[in-house]
């Protein structure tokens, strides 16, 4: 039985794609500014990370921006589970990527019973900065960019409170220092901002440009290295202009324009979100030849126009799971890895084979 | 002799009475507290169902450009539901990513929204029953000799390159014993477009873009049951299960009068041409 039984598990670990890392990659691109969102966070299967990885390297991308749930690396106060993070980090240095490591989500101990795991109240700052200070500090050298937080100028991502400019600033002064006394080299992104127009006593918001003017009047400045910006298309072009009553891919530029203003204008930006969908019927959608010339366009844009911007990470490379809703239609590369039309199209603009005309 | 009398005694007559009265008192726990529970007492009190959606999906819902009011399928079968209970449906405009953790935090009553079961979710929220089949589905055109799976072996099948149609007929391709062609297209309505115009012998598509092709004058019928199922469901909160009760129960009575069925024949021609 015992041999049975053995035999049973040798066969069922042979099944299993067997995952080594293999030589140093390095991407070959016309453009380091290409990047995208990875969406590794539910993805548990080690060959899969590196399938992931192997095909952003080979479609041209050098940066990926990956999400790491505090409430996963951190179960208990003080108690780590690297293991995940150590995975998908591993990998993608192994394939020549540059992360950008995104933190938030926050474990039930240091929030209030029954609550959002997006809401984190003053109490609970020092702990993050504790969390992401062991994370700057475990990854050093192998992550130089760590983004705090995600839209917190939507009420949803700010544990359905009121946004708080003031308390996303103050949660920034209580990292930033932790951070660089446990990792001077690694670089703060701030922001994050979802781009949108809600007004000032919004119930789901504040629209990105004054929250962050908001933001500089709370002296944030000094706390963070980079800007995060989140920057779509909906149905317009990249080149369609930008405007403060518009949400379209040029709207980074008014953000770039708040922090001249704030002299702050030295600083970089790295949009760490963005890009265009191909649904054939959700209103901001675009079609799917149109999504893949447009996304050329942005990367070639962000390239040659927009000094100020490191990198531009188009959301999103592969889901784990299809979703089901028009969400899908934001993909590279389906569940299976099997490539998009719009995976196509960049790798050719990576290599140097032309850009897709605008339709 | 004393006034002594012997009474036997039957213990299993106790047992079952105890037993019969704990029933009764759970059921009764159970009743009180689902009458008192929160969501909806506050929805018969204040005769308000806030309904979250973003209408951003037509034909399920979207804005009026000449009112600038939602108008849809679930705008159609949210206020349905609403007027079987006698109350009023708010729909509260909700950015897609924000539905489930809006529902769950009870900032709306419900969403319905093109919602799918979020099997990743069902700690947070319940679902509903399904009110509309969503998933991927084969299509042929009317009096096809294809009537299964099976009968494409030889075929010429259209889909959508990259959509979920193409990743499920790449994984018949593989199951079936005969193989089939693969003829890809860059978008839903071009693939439709392939078989009537006989560049494909058959399609799998998403059921709401066969649903929609056909209202618009396609000529193509469903062949047998979905390849697989991703109907849309109406989420409500965990720990609201009375309004769960309710809200499935309206979705049963709505199906069996025939409204649910008129709702979607209005915004799609689910009876095929």
């Amino acid at each position: 039985m015992l041999g049975i039984a053995l035999a049973l598990l040798v066969l069922a670990a042979s099944q299993r794609p067997r995952v080594e890392f293999g030589p140093q990659q390095h991407v070959v691109s016309i453009n380091p500014k290409m990047c995208v969102h990875t969406r590794l966070t539910d993805e548990v299967e080690p060959w899969k990370i590196q399938r992931t990885f192997e095909m952003v390297r080979e479609m041209g991308a050098s940066w990926v921006v990956e999400y790491f749930l505090w409430a996963a690396q951190e179960p208990a106060r003080g108690v780590y589970d690297w293991s995940h993070a150590d995975l998908v980090i591993d990998h993608a240095a192994n394939q020549g990527l540059t992360l950008i490591a995104r933190l938030g989500y926050v474990p039930e101990w240091a929030r209030p019973p029954r609550t959002s795991p997006l809401l984190l109240d003053k109490d609970g700052y020092d702990a993050f900065a504790d969390f992401v200070a062991a994370f700057a500090s475990r990854y050093r050298g192998r992550v130089n960019y760590i983004i705090i937080w995600n839209e917190p100028n939507l009420s949803q991502e700010w544990g359905f409170r009121k946004v708080d400019p003031a308390g996303y600033t103050e949660m920034l002064r209580r990292v930033y220092p932790a951070v660089k006394r446990a990792n001077p080299d690694v670089k703060i992104l701030a922001g994050a901002l979802a781009p949108t127009l809600a007004p000032p006593g919004s119930e789901w918001g504040l629209n990105d440009l004054d929250y962050l003017q908001a933001m500089y009047d709370a002296g944030a400045a000094p706390y963070f290295d980079v800007l995060a910006v989140h920057s779509y298309g909906w149905t317009f072009p990249p080149d369609a202009p930008a405007g403060v009553d518009a949400v379209n891919f040029s709207r980074a530029e008014l953000l770039h324009d708040v922090m001249v203003r704030n002299g702050d204008g030295d600083k970089p930006i790295i949009i760490t979100e963005g890009g265009w969908n191909d649904h054939p019927r959700w209103t901001k959608a675009v079609r799917p030849a149109q999504r893949a010339a447009y996304t050329v366009r942005a990367y070639e844009k962000v390239l040659t126009e927009w000094p100020w911007a490191q990198a531009l990470c188009v959301w999103a490379f592969r889901y784990p799971r299809p979703a089901g809703t028009y969400q899908d239609y934001y993909t590279f590369v389906d569940g299976d890895f099997r490539p998009k039309p719009i995976y196509e199209a960049v790798r050719r603009y990576a290599r140097g084979e032309g850009v897709p005309s605008l339709p | 002799m004393g006034g002594y009398r012997y009474v036997q005694r039957r213990p299993w007559l106790l047992a079952l009475l105890a037993l019969l009265i704990i029933a009764c008192g759970l059921l009764l726990r159970r009743t009180i507290a689902a009458g008192r529970e929160a969501t909806w007492a506050h929805i018969q009190q204040t005769g308000i169902w806030r309904v979250g959606m973003d209408p951003s999906f037509p034909p399920f819902e979207n804005l009026d450009t000449g009112t600038g009011q939602p108008v849809g399928l679930d705008v159609d079968l949210a206020n349905a539901i609403a007027r079987r209970w006698g109350v009023r449906a708010e729909l509260v405009g909700v950015g897609f990513d924000q539905l489930v953790d809006a529902v769950a935090a009870r900032r709306v009553d419900s969403a319905i929204s093109a919602l799918p079961a979020f099997a990743d979710r069902t700690k947070e929220v319940s679902f509903s029953s399904p009110y509309i089949e969503a998933g991927i589905v084969l299509a042929a055109p009317i009096g096809s000799p294809i009537a299964k799976p099976e009968d494409l072996a030889g075929k010429r099948v259209a889909a959508e390159w990259g959509s979920a149609g193409d990743a499920e007929a790449r994984g018949l391709q593989q199951r079936l014993e005969g193989p089939f062609d693969l003829v890809l297209s860059e978008s839903a309505d071009a693939a439709l477009g392939a078989v009537d115009a006989g560049k494909a012998d058959a399609v799998i598509v998403d059921a709401i873009s066969l649903a929609l092709y056909n209202r618009a004058g396609g000529r193509l019928a469903q062949v047998g049951k979905p390849l697989r199922s991703d109907p849309y469901v109406i989420v409500v909160p965990k720990g609201a299960p009375r309004l769960l009760t309710e809200v499935n129960n309206a979705l049963a009575a709505l199906e069996e009068d025939g409204t649910l069925a008129a709702i979607r024949g209005r915004w799609l021609d689910t009876a095929g041409p």
